[in-house]
């Protein structure tokens, strides 16, 4: 069976994101719908991942009210990270370790996706021993925290293309103090190739290094179990 | 990918040794490298009661966190507390200072519900 991708144009809360990564996590473990790859960006929010630390939030909830930015503490790994529209969040909700198993492990995997499609944009990017995530010379460009249940995967990956990056400004990201946080736009300049774009080079790079190939579906034309 | 012989196995790939009606419980080799460098372990309570298919533990990697769960029936009679400060072990020592937990189990016949060595192994090649 194909895996699938559903891209949503509009951005997505990130409660509405929870709620739809349980439901196809479920429906997943129980092998009733194929791996399904959900690509979309997210309404302001900071998440904090399992350890992540109130004290890598550098504003009270009411300053983050008043920004209007969410604030979650998600059940998934790595630490406190910022979502917002111009960045593209990456939820695979995959099967691991099966038949065919990933020879490199999620993590990997997910790297080597974002990396990639810097690559396919003309942007040198790499990685950073004992930190995960993609990097490149000028800062930190993609961040990774995933759970596994059942060996289904849910979380997965951000990826910034030209997003206000000044929601970083109000917290520690990744707990890494004096990291810059960068997007693509801040490497390109007015060469930043738009959203959709980088979203398909997202979406093929995925299939490649996931072995998965994709049938891409709409969110106003969404597979059934996601109705 | 290193697979012992004389273990037990449950398809989420955790491991049990099998010792009269005490089951010793880690992950396996493949799930370790998987979930890559360990850096925290949630245990259960000793003297717990479970059901096979409960959630009874979590494993984080820096970037990762794994839900494992109880491969057969029975009471939570010891944890590998050694792993609180060095769960690193899990990723270096995976069938021996990696395990995690002890089950007592009563039913005998639950035994004939895992995997042999071969028939994991034949689940997690490619």
């Amino acid at each position: 069976m194909h895996s699938r991708a559903v891209q949503f144009d509009e951005p997505v809360s990130y409660q509405r994101g929870l709620e739809l990564q349980h439901r196809l996590l479920k429906a997943r473990q129980a092998d009733e719908i194929p791996d399904t790859v959900l690509i979309l960006q997210h309404t302001p929010t900071i998440t904090l991942g399992n350890r992540g630390r109130d004290n890598y939030l550098l504003k009270t909830p009411e300053e983050y009210k008043t920004l209007g930015i969410e604030v979650f503490h998600a059940e998934r790994g790595g630490d406190v990270t910022y979502h917002a529209p111009g960045q593209w969040v990456l939820y695979p909700i995959i099967r691991l370790g099966g038949k065919g198993a990933d020879s490199h492990n999620h993590l990997w995997n997910l790297e080597e996706i974002a990396l990639r499609t810097l690559a396919d944009f003309d942007i040198e990017g790499f990685r950073v021993e004992g930190k995960s995530g993609a990097w490149t010379e000028q800062g930190k460009l993609a961040a990774i925290g995933f759970r596994l249940k059942k060996w289904v995967a849910f979380h997965g990956m951000s990826f910034n293309v030209n997003l206000d990056l000044s929601g970083f400004q109000t917290i520690v990201p990744c707990g890494l103090v004096g990291q810059p946080v960068v997007s693509m736009q801040t490497i390109l300049g007015d060469a930043c190739p738009p959203m959709d774009a980088v979203r398909d080079r997202l979406l093929a790079n995925f299939s490649e290094v996931c072995k998965r190939d994709l049938e891409i579906f709409h969110s106003n034309n969404p597979p059934a179990s996601l109705l | 990918m290193s697979v012992p012989q004389d273990l037990f196995y449950e398809k989420t790939h955790e491991w049990l040794r099998i010792d009269d009606h005490t089951a010793t419980v880690g992950i396996t080799d493949f799930a370790q490298n998987q979930l890559s460098d360990l850096t925290f372990v949630e245990l259960p309570e000793v003297g717990r009661v479970v059901e096979a298919g409960d959630e009874v533990a979590v494993l984080e990697s820096v970037k990762a966190a794994s839900d494992i769960y109880a491969p057969i029936a029975g009471e939570i009679v010891a944890v590998n507390s050694a792993l609180d400060d060095a769960p690193e072990m899990i990723n270096n020592s995976p069938y021996e200072e990696g395990w995690l937990f002890k089950i007592k189990f009563e039913k005998e016949e639950d035994v004939d519900n895992l995997l042999s060595a071969e028939e994991y192994e034949d689940l997690c090649e490619e």
